[in-house]
């Protein structure tokens, strides 16, 4: 599906991703897991085609895709769901969502159908169209950032910490989206501070320490493996 | 040397008008001494603060009517009337700047802009006072007519001397200090303890009373007052032209710049002429702004400076290694801290809910919890970047949570941050300066200072860079250099975002060792870090923050034993 | 009563004036200076057309406004994005150099005296009652309504419009969902000067215009988008009426050179009272904050 080889990625002061190696299979849900500054959203943003690499290679759908920009990855079928600050808060909740569809903006019966699916999907969307985006709480915000990801129906979604500042009824939903992502064979990708929750939801697990995969199973095995709080907390439990 | 070159300077533009009293030079003289006037007072609101103003030769029209007005009115020669010009100009100044307390940037320029405009018309329309359309005539000149332009090319040569030395009193000065930290960042320099709204005020009114003084000489100079003329937008574009051209925040940029502009503007009046000498002009001075603004944005004397500076070699550093710390640093016993039921949401999500925890004086308290667990909000409620939704925060028993950053600053409250924040263009020692207490009259850097902030850079092991630009340092070395700048405010309670972070392991250990040495002189610390070894190691006490709340506190054993807090870590912010 | 309609009718002139620099000011948040300048090239542009050719000044629109819109373009592409890198100030202050030059052009091409288009229906007036209702004006009024709505439309429901307050909103938001910022914000100058342009050609019909009139029109513009708040349309009318109405009865019950000064008496007291203007609400902390 996508796979990355010796990919060193950075913000100027030095490279944050230290030869990273990453290999996601067709129609997963993967869940990269690590301490702060690991480098795991830098994953994301490389990706995505908001940070490029410095070296090394991006594979995605027989190109190499490294360093392209954004607008023509989202048309390749990748799309990302930021951490935070994603919508456009004075704008309605249903421009949020077509906006989404921002790069297929000349074909209106598609964009209607498409919305038409997703509002019946996400019924907050249906009953929360006409208020800005900014009037929502945070559950409901990444519903329509959701919304907004699946309107051109990627191949890849990567999911940026969709925990962040949700409550646990929010955090189900969250649940059920990926799920259904992964029902209608989307890979998704998603990185996790929340490790217990994110690897709830995935099928794989990635371990990420300083720029590199340090351990890449299946999620159960991460999650059960007792190492885990040693690499959180630090030293023994 | 430079002394020299200055004297010698004065001393031939003193002589001028004696030896060589060619009334074409003079009268070019007098007008390069106006606009170097305006420019060196322009650049102490423009230059030094960095607030832009479009409207600075309003003053000028200010002054001059305020003259001409006084002096008819109590029969006194004009020049006796110029200073009362300086301060009506100094007044209206004070009002203005106070949009400076609630917007920067555009708001500033726009309201100096608009307050030109104003003036004029009000010039032209307030009959009674200023015969309007008809102008006012100043009273003759009573002197010998081959002596005619020496009282305004001594009285404006005399202003320029003296606005310059304004210039650089505040350029040395704790005050001028104060206003290149507001201009570098803001919000940093009143968390430093910079009283920036006062200072702010007090920039723009220094930067309009010399002109307000010129002006009313400058009106008797020419005799009649045109209300077209002396509330002009050209002018202000010809102030900004020249601080620009020689170099704003400089103190002979200004000067340089007027020394230029004015003689080319004579020549352009020269070259041009018919009725499209205007139009070759405004095209001439705008495509000169254009320039400079897009191709010389620094102005002539900072880009050479740096021109020269390229060939230096770079300071080298040496290892640090710990020495003693400075005996001055000791502040006995540090502060306590306690927030009560702090409640902070951003829109819909609730990021401080209802938090209580204390910091006990003398401590090394650590703060951990994961993303989005309310760490950083609440470093910014304590030293008052945002305001709290509700709830107390207390210092040593005394409420906080309402006054502004840099009283609680002065109070003893110093903070660093995740992202360091330095005044990058500001050399080394000054950043470390900038915050120190001090009259705004006294030096920028005193004796006292610069040996404290000497020792603080030795501490660091980063004496070398004194001189350097801060923005110049590698990350690891800004952290060191923001910790040593709040150390000289010898504040009894530290506050450090992520200390450890984006660093490499050897400085995190030496972070570490002289957070332990300042901690054994009294100071309390308050440390939010994602570095376990280095947090739990470090500290006495542990909060654990989850989901806006406290859901542990204990030695770093009891905390790293909680199941509760791995579950917190494991599980995000989401309890 | 016949002063607030004359008031009404003037607002709805300004509004028409200013209506470019609502989308440049008040949506994308640059401080345009050449707004006057651009508002006369359009002006000049027209008379020149209509010397020419003969046609209704109503019909050079079209034209004036492509060519204000490559002119934006150029400007947005070779100064404004450049100067970005300064900050505001330098943006601001750049602009102001660029109306500095056009101006100069502007004399050089048409020289300085008064110039204005002449139409039979601009100088007629209608009658309702007792008040009275200058036939320009009233045109005048109407345009800026159908400019206005246009502008509406095009922000609200066309594609560029959503792109273009997205870009202003969020430029990262923007990216990720495919917006390329940069030429989103370069098309949407271009179009802010176009609509200037347009505006500059009815203005010719209703009032004789200089080179310099550029000035009076920079600050009329400014007042009305920092009075109505940024980035509300509804606000920028609402503005424009309100200064309209002070300008006429300040002229009426004051004295006409007094109302010259209203525009700026407006800016200064306004963003010294409430900068965030009539119907501009404070932009609300909208962030998660680790």
């Amino acid at each position: 599906m996508i796979s990355m080889t010796g990919v060193y990625a950075g913000y100027g002061g030095g490279d944050v991703l230290q030869g990273l190696d990453l290999e996601l299979a067709h129609r997963s849900v993967t869940c990269i897991v690590g301490p702060n500054g690991a480098g795991k959203s830098t994953v994301l943003r490389t990706i995505s085609g908001q940070l490029a690499p410095r070296l090394g290679q991006i594979r995605f759908g027989g190109h190499d895709i490294a360093g392209r920009h954004p607008a023509r990855l989202i048309k390749a079928g990748i799309v990302q769901v930021p951490q935070k600050n994603g919508l456009f808060p004075a704008m309605t909740v249903e421009e949020n969502v077509l906006l989404g569809g921002y790069l297929r903006r000349r074909e209106k019966a598609y964009l209607r159908g498409r919305y038409a699916q997703l509002a019946e999907r996400f019924p907050l969307i249906a009953e929360r169209a006409g208020d800005p985006a900014g009037n929502l709480s945070g559950g409901q915000r990444r519903t329509v950032e959701f919304a907004r990801a699946l309107m051109l129906e990627p191949a890849l979604v990567l999911l940026d910490e969709p925990s962040l500042g949700l409550d646990p009824r929010s955090l189900g939903l969250v649940g059920d989206t990926v799920n259904t992502m992964r029902e209608s064979g989307i890979t998704v990708l998603i990185v996790e501070q929340n490790v217990r929750f994110g690897l709830g939801i995935a099928d794989r697990g990635v371990v990420m320490e300083s720029g590199r995969v340090l351990m890449a199973d299946s999620a159960k095995t991460i999650l059960d493996d007792p190492e885990m709080g040693a690499l959180f907390l630090g030293g023994a439990p | 040397m430079r002394i020299m070159v200055i004297g010698a300077g004065c001393a031939v533009l003193a002589l001028m008008p004696v030896l060589w009293g060619d009334a074409y030079y003079l009268n070019m003289l007098i007008l390069i001494f106006l606009l170097a006037i305006m420019a060196s007072s322009w650049n102490i609101m423009g230059g030094y603060t960095g607030y832009i103003s479009l409207g600075q030769s309003a003053f000028l029209g200010v002054g001059a009517y305020t003259t001409a007005i006084a002096a008819d009115a109590w029969s006194i020669s004009p020049f006796l009337a110029a200073p009362l010009g300086g301060l009506v100009a100094g007044a209206l100044a004070a009002v203005l700047g106070l949009v400076t307390f609630r917007a920067r940037g555009n708001a500033f320029i726009m309201i100096t802009f608009a307050m030109l405009y104003l003036l004029g018309i009000v010039a032209l329309n307030w009959t009674s006072v200023t015969n309007g359309n008809d102008g006012m005539v100043l009273p003759a000149l009573t002197w010998s007519r081959d002596y005619a332009l020496w009282p305004f090319y001594y009285g404006l040569l005399g202003l320029l001397i003296l606005t310059l030395l304004m210039s650089r009193a505040i350029a040395s000065s704790r005050f001028g200090l104060g206003l290149t930290a507001i201009r570098e960042d803001e919000e940093k320099a009143a968390g430093i303890g910079v009283h920036t709204s006062a200072a702010k005020l007090a920039a723009f009114v220094a930067s309009s009373v010399p002109i307000g003084v010129a002006g009313g000489v400058y009106g008797y100079y020419l005799g009649f007052l045109d209300s077209r003329a002396m509330f002009s937008i050209v002018t202000s574009i010809m102030i900004v032209l020249a601080a620009l051209l020689g170099g704003t925040g400089t103190l002979w940029g200004p000067v340089l710049g007027a020394f230029l502009l004015e003689p080319f503007s004579q020549l352009t009046n020269q070259l041009f002429t018919g009725p499209a000498a205007g139009a070759w002009r405004l095209i001439v001075f705008g495509g000169l702004l254009l320039a400079i603004l897009l191709f010389l944005p620094k102005g002539i004397i900072p880009g050479v400076r740096q021109a020269l500076a390229r060939g230096r070699p770079a300071a080298v550093g040496k290892r640090l290694t710990l020495t003693a710390v400075p005996s001055w640093l000791a502040v006995g016993d540090g502060a306590r801290l306690e927030a009560r039921d702090v409640r902070k949401r951003f829109g819909g999500l609730t990021v401080l809910d209802g938090l209580g925890l204390t910091v006990e004086p003398g401590s090394i308290t650590g703060l951990i919890g994961p993303n989005g667990s309310g760490k950083t909000t609440l470093f910014n409620l304590i030293d008052g970047a945002m305001k709290p939704d509700s709830g107390t925060i207390l210092l040593d028993g005394r409420r906080i949570d309402g006054s502004s950053r840099w009283v609680r600053s002065r109070s003893g409250l110093g903070r660093t941050h995740q992202i360091t924040r330095l005044f990058p263009k500001l050399s080394v020692l000054r950043n470390v300066v900038a915050g120190s207490n001090g009259s705004w009259a006294a030096p920028a850097i005193t004796g006292a200072q610069a040996a404290r902030g000497a020792e603080l850079l030795d501490l660091v092991g980063l004496a070398d860079y004194r001189d350097l630009p801060a923005g110049e340092l590698s990350y690891g070395q800004q952290k060191l250099i923001e910790l040593i700048q709040i150390l000289m405010l010898q504040p009894r309670l530290v506050l450090l975002d992520e200390p450890a972070g984006g660093i490499n392991p050897t400085q995190i250990e030496q972070m570490g060792a002289l957070i332990r040495e300042l901690n054994r002189t009294g100071t309390t610390f308050l440390i939010v870090e994602h570095n376990m070894p280095f947090v739990l190691g470090l500290c006495d006490t542990v909060h654990v923050l989850a989901g806006g709340r406290r859901i542990a506190s204990g030695t770093p054993q009891e905390v790293r034993s909680d199941p509760l807090v791995l579950d917190a870590y494991l599980t995000g912010a989401s309890q | 009563m016949q002063a607030v309609l004359f008031g009404l009718l003037v607002g709805g002139v300004y509004a028409l004036a200013s209506s470019g620099l609502t989308l440049i000011f008040g949506v994308m948040r640059i401080v345009n200076l050449t707004h006057g300048a651009l508002l006369i090239a359009g002006a000049f542009l027209t008379y020149t057309i209509c010397a020419a050719t003969g046609v209704d000044p109503f019909a050079t629109i079209p034209v004036v406004g492509a060519v204000l819109f490559g002119l934006g373009w150029l400007i947005h592409r070779l100064v404004v994005q450049r100067a970005e890198h300064g900050g505001e100030g330098t943006v601001i202050l750049s602009t102001l150099a660029l109306a500095m030059i056009l101006e100069g052009v502007i004399i050089l091409i048409w020289g300085h005296e008064p110039h204005s288009v002449a139409t039979s229906y601009a100088r007629s007036s209608f009658r309702i009652g007792d008040l009275v209702f200058p036939a320009a004006q009233v045109y005048g009024s109407a345009c800026a309504l159908v400019l206005l709505a246009a502008l509406h439309t095009l922000l609200n429901r066309t594609w560029l419009g959503r792109a273009v307050r997205a870009a202003t909103a969020n430029p990262q938001g923007a990216e990720l969902v495919g917006i390329r910022v940069e030429r989103i914000n370069v098309a949407a100058f271009a179009l802010g000067a176009a609509l200037t342009g347009a505006a500059g050609s009815i203005l010719a019909v209703l009032s004789p215009f200089t080179p310099d009139s550029g000035d009076q029109w920079i600050g009329l513009g400014l007042a009305i988008v920092v009075l109505g708040g940024m980035g509300s349309l509804g606000g920028a009318l609402v503005g424009a009426l309100a200064l309209g109405v002070i300008e006429t009865l300040t002229a009426t019950y004051g004295s006409p050179a007094w109302a010259t000064a209203m525009p700026f008496a407006v800016i200064v007291l306004t963003l010294l009272l409430r900068p965030q203007g009539i119907f501009g609400v404070r932009v609300r902390e909208d962030v998660v904050s680790a």
